[in-house]
């Protein structure tokens, strides 16, 4: 019999992170694949990063994974979005290198202690008693375990649209997993469909680029992994600086990304063909993103824009394939085609693989617990899309806090909970687990209530308790974060206090902007240290307001609901709320307080129920 | 409108003691009613009060609390609240009295479950009540004002998470515009019209007339106690005497004046001088005069148009007529109202007439567009102050992400009278403005 601490079902960008995070806080993991070559595929765009996940990204980072890193070390192009925006909202971006991603990964786990790499396709699940205790597998192999992370993306029940053309599979040339939904359904977790789509693939040597917008990286990268807080030996966990598995140097020789547009003759395709795609003759019941529609939706739904804009995205540098984001469709491959010789620079373009809308099942994530933990089904964890979220980013961070809460729940020690004043991967969690999602979820930056507090760059000063208390750094970079964070606090204090010409350097910065001239040795710091005070100097009275909002709701962030509550019981509760709050259980007031449809008085009245059994026991 | 004879207020935590010693100069021992007279923080007096220091726990909610029973006219109610609130005190939220009074042990566990029906009905009645006052026109103006403002926000945010996309070139003209535009219009409903203070502070009536002819004695008719000295000397009254009554659904800030004497003596005169801008500035005019002088007339300071549109004439000591059968005629007079203050007859009548002059005020004024209450207008405060600060920014090219800070605050300020707008309302319309999406 095999017998693991924690299994991890799937190794797409959760499962990666969590078998990772699993075997680094000290369980011993299984992480079983369809298909090993496939690690950590980009399925979509091959891109990490952009906004709000770019922060996710180094959020991740400050939690020891392992997505920021893989992404500075394969990235092919960097871009630092939004710089005039301001600085709470400025988040990194980079084109990376398909193929190198995927390898780098799979070398990561290979050397990985503690982790153990399988291809088996899980078939089945079993459960004990109520808990799970292991999983079955198309190779007639059983594997069994104390708790189990389930990471399975779009593959349950995965159905491609090309058209009227239909494929079983969670990705084009992929398999279906096609009986672990049924026994997830026969453990009483509710299944939903949701819908995405992804562009066709274009032959780069039958693009025209002169006749498209070259888009460069930035001159300077910005990178996702705090690398001025890492030393040689800790840099990328398991690999030491003699190792050289990478081709070149982070942030050197970057690629471009092109841009087109479609036309009016491109409208006049999708609109005549509107029958024969698969999204609007009404073959697709899964729910798609608002934010990420169709080609078919942008000319039905904005028929008063004459032309949208398209990017052209290298896949790699050892391919000649390009991602054309900006053109998901569901429309028959002819159709496509022709949609795509319309297009400037695309005339005589080669389709290496088509467009298609993929339907796969969900487990909406109001069955789970912050921890991700299943409510149903004890010891089972869910990451990734299959709680209803869209991106790589998402995911990796669903993976993160579901790979070291799985080894949690094994040692007996408490969850990781990132709350929602501490970072986006907060926000993320408790909005999955608190409202749900209808379509697949994305982040963005107006999700967070605190966005001001979430600059990227403060990811590994925000996260830093939690990443000790989970050990999940290595004392040496927890050291130096910690003086890193010393170091700002003295600086911030100066500024405030010394004075130049009648006014504090504070001063000095709020009225004349961070390009004002600095005390000489304020310049010597590190570009992370100085940008880091600027940034609390500068947006001082702001940042103030949002930690008063913080401190103000803390209050009922504290106060503990036990999931056991009778919520029917409770006099004086509105029915619905009753029925909400028993559905969701929530873990604290403030997450009650989240939820659609409890009103303030609920909450006042479950304060006065929490009260009175603390009263009660004390007697 | 049915009000209760004393409202009572209570400001209860930890700053009780001192709200109380604001306000009255002194900190009363505690449970020892107090009387004295409450003057709001611009000094105004607003009402003779019976305040009430309760020192926790011994007090309802078990907190330090100061406990004011005034006059059950809601507007004076309302007029206290507005000032408690100026002097940084918070309106409690339904049912918090109880649940705090619970919450410090001042009630036994057997009564929770009492507790928590009290909450869920007063929030109930409060919703109710709320909802009501949200389907007539403040609602459809406030939710004007969210759907503009959600107009501009849905534009920063598109432009601070989705900076990629073919967005139309930023337009700070179309910001500075909708929020100006939103900033007056926040002005307006904040202000709101002559007709919302008039509810607010009560319809500005003034007693006027020669003396001695029963001024005083029918603002204590009208009052319902003896309010005013009333002597047979005429000059008795000096200075302004005000109060406050409800006369239908009108509230009356009603006033009475020194008499208007034709050949004033020159100590007289200074008070003349004070009456004549009252008589400026008042709603209402109640002109008396004794119906026992056959030369009455009304006093020529009241002989112009401005004064004889708002004047209603009063013959009082209508019983002092009766033991001669003859009706009197009044040449200048036709429309007198025939009264007694000592007896009371034909009160009725002029309260009828008063209400009826009264109801003028409202008509174009949508009875619901102004009854702005304290909370309405805290909201609208905060809100005004951040359209502010976001014009501000606006002028100085602050980052887009500070000015949608402030634009926040202002929705959750707007919020909190049209309740909250949630963040997938504010995505959805994003989404269906812009194309967005790659
Ligand atoms: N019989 C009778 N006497 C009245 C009536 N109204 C007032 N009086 C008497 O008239 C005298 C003057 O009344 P006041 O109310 O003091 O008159 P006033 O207009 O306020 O007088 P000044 O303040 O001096 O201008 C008092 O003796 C009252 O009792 C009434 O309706 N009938
Ligand atoms: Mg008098």
């Amino acid at each position: 019999m095999f017998q693991f601490d924690v299994i991890v079902c799937g190794a797409g960008h959760a499962g990666v992170e969590a078998a990772l995070a699993a075997s680094r806080v000290g369980a011993s993991t299984l992480l079983l694949t369809g298909n090993i070559d496939t690690i950590a595929q980009m399925s979509c765009n091959p891109a990490i990063g952009g906004q709000a996940k770019g922060q996710i990204v180094r959020e991740i980072d400050a939690l020891g994974g392992e997505m920021a890193i893989n992404a500075d070390l394969t990235g092919i192009q960097f871009r630092l979005l939004n710089e005039t925006k301001g600085l709470a909202v400025q988040s990194p971006r980079a084109q990376c290198d398909k193929k190198a991603y995927q390898f780098r990964l799979k070398h990561t786990l290979e050397l990985q202690p503690n982790l153990q790499i399988f291809q088996a396709t899980v078939t089945k699940l079993i459960f004990d008693q109520g808990k799970v205790v292991g999983c079955k597998t198309n190779l007639d192999l059983d594997f069994y375990c104390r708790t189990l992370v389930v990471t399975t993306g779009t593959f349950l029940r995965g159905l491609m649209h090309i058209g009227q053309n239909k494929n079983e599979g969670g990705r084009l040339g992929d398999f279906a997993a096609k009986t672990l939904s049924q026994s997830l359904l026969d453990a009483g977790i509710e299944l939903r469909r949701l819908k995405t789509g992804t562009p066709p693939r274009l032959l780069g040597r039958t693009l025209n680029f002169n006749k498209m917008a070259e888009q460069k990286g930035d001159t300077v990268p910005t990178f996702f992994a705090f690398h001025d807080t890492r030393q040689s030996g800790d840099l990328f966990h398991v690999e030491r600086t003699d190792e050289n598995r990478l081709g070149w140097r982070p942030g050197c020789e970057q690629v471009s990304c092109w841009m087109t547009y479609t036309t009016p003759e491109t409208a006049d395709i999708v609109r005549s063909n509107l029958h024969l795609s698969a999204l609007y003759g009404g073959h697709i019941e899964g729910v798609g993103p608002r934010y990420c529609p169709s080609i078919e939706d942008k000319f039905v739904r904005f028929s008063d824009k004459p032309r949208h804009l398209l990017f052209l995205e290298p896949e790699g540098r050892t391919t000649n394939e390009f991602y054309v984001n900006g053109l998901s469709t569901s429309l028959p491959f002819v159709t496509q085609h022709k949609m795509i010789r319309s297009v400037p620079g695309l005339e005589s373009a080669e389709i290496l693989r088509p467009a298609y809308a993929v339907e796969y099942d969900f487990a909406p994530p109001t069955q789970l617990f912050p921890s991700l933990e299943s409510k149903k089904v004890e010891n089972l964890f869910f990451a990734g899309q299959i709680n209803g979220t869209s991106g790589y980013e998402e995911a990796a961070a669903q993976g993160l806090v579901a790979g070291v809460n799985a080894a949690n729940k094994v040692r007996n020690a408490a969850p990781l909970i990132i709350k929602r004043h501490e970072g986006y991967i907060g926000v993320l969690i408790d909005d999955l687990v608190s409202k749900g999602t209808n379509e697949p979820y994305r982040m963005f930056t107006s999700r967070a209530e605190h966005r001001l507090l979430f600059n990227h760059g403060s990811a590994e000063l925000r996260l830093i308790e939690h990443a000790v208390d989970q050990g999940l750094l290595t004392y040496n970079r927890i050291d130096k974060i910690r003086s890193k964070q010393n170091r700002i606090l003295q600086w911030v204090d100066r500024l405030e206090q010394n004075r130049n010409n009648g006014s504090t350097w504070g001063e000095i910065i709020r009225r004349e902007g961070i390009q004002t001239s600095l005390p000489e040795e304020f310049k010597k710091e590190s570009k992370p240290i100085r940008d880091e005070t600027l940034y609390r100097v500068s947006y001082q009275g702001y940042l103030m307001r949002e930690h008063r909002q913080v401190e103000k709701l803390s209050q009922i962030e504290k106060i503990k609901l036990n999931s056991d509550f009778n919520y029917m019981s409770i006099s004086g509760l509105r029915k619905e709320s009753a029925q909400k709050l028993s559905e969701i259980k929530p873990m604290t007031l403030g997450q009650a307080s989240r939820i659609s449809g409890v009103s303030p008085a609920d909450i006042s009245i479950l304060m006065v129920w929490v009260e009175s059994g603390r009263g009660l026991r004390a007697q | 409108m049915g009000t209760s004879a004393i409202a009572l207020l209570r400001v209860s935590g930890g700053d009780g003691a001192k709200v109380a010693q604001n306000i009255f100069g002194t900190t009363p021992p505690p449970r020892v009613a107090q009387h004295g007279d409450y003057h709001e923080r611009g000094g105004g007096l607003i009402d003779d009060v019976l305040f009430t220091f309760f020192r926790g726990p011994h007090s309802y909610t078990g907190e330090d609390s100061l406990e004011i029973s005034c006059h059950g006219n809601p507007f004076i109610a309302q007029k206290i609240l507005e000032d408690l609130i100026a002097r940084g005190c918070r309106l409690a939220e339904p049912g918090e009295f109880t649940k705090r009074a619970f919450l410090n042990g001042r009630m036994d566990l057997s009564q929770a479950e009492a507790v928590m029906d009290l909450i869920s009905a007063r929030s109930e009645r409060a919703l109710a009540a709320a909802n009501r006052q949200l389907r007539g026109s403040l609602g459809k103006q406030m939710g004007a004002l969210v759907d503009r403002l959600l107009g501009v926000i849905v534009r920063v945010e598109a432009y601070i998470d989705f900076p990629e996309e073919d967005l139309p070139p930023e337009d700070r003209g179309f910001f500075l515009r909708e929020l100006s535009s939103l900033a007056s219009d926040t002005d307006r409903l904040l202000a709101t019209s002559h007709y919302g203070e008039l509810l607010r502070d009560g319809i500005k009536t003034v007693i006027v007339g020669a003396p001695n002819v029963g001024k005083s004695s029918l603002l204590n008719r009208l009052v319902g106690r003896e309010r005013a000295l009333v002597s047979p000397e005429p000059g008795t009254t000096r200075d302004f005497i005000e109060e406050r009554i409800l006369v239908g659904p009108h509230c009356l800030r009603i006033i009475d004046t020194a008499g208007l004497n034709p050949s004033p003596a020159p100590l007289e005169k200074l008070g003349m001088e004070k009456t004549v801008e009252c008589i400026e500035e008042a709603d209402l005019l109640l002109v008396v005069l004794d119906s026992n002088d056959l030369c009455a007339s009304v006093p020529h300071e009241l002989n112009n148009d401005a004064a004889r549109d708002k004047s209603l004439i009063i013959l009082n000591k209508n019983d002092l007529i009766h033991n001669n059968s003859t009706v009197r005629q009044f040449p200048y007079v036709p429309h007198g109202i025939s009264v007694s203050a000592l007896t009371g007859s034909g009160i009725e009548t002029l309260v009828e007439a008063i209400s009826a002059h009264a109801d003028r005020f409202r008509d174009g004024n949508d009875e619901e567009s102004v009854a702005i209450n304290a909370r309405h207008s805290s909201a609208l405060k905060i809100s005004r102050d951040c359209l502010n600060a976001a014009l501000i920014k606006l002028d100085v090219n602050t980052p887009m992400e500070l000015l949608a800070s402030d634009l926040r605050q202002i929705l959750a300020a707007y919020g909190e009278i049209v309740g909250k707008v949630n963040n997938e309302e504010m995505l959805d319309r994003l989404f269906s403005t812009f194309c967005i999406g790659k």
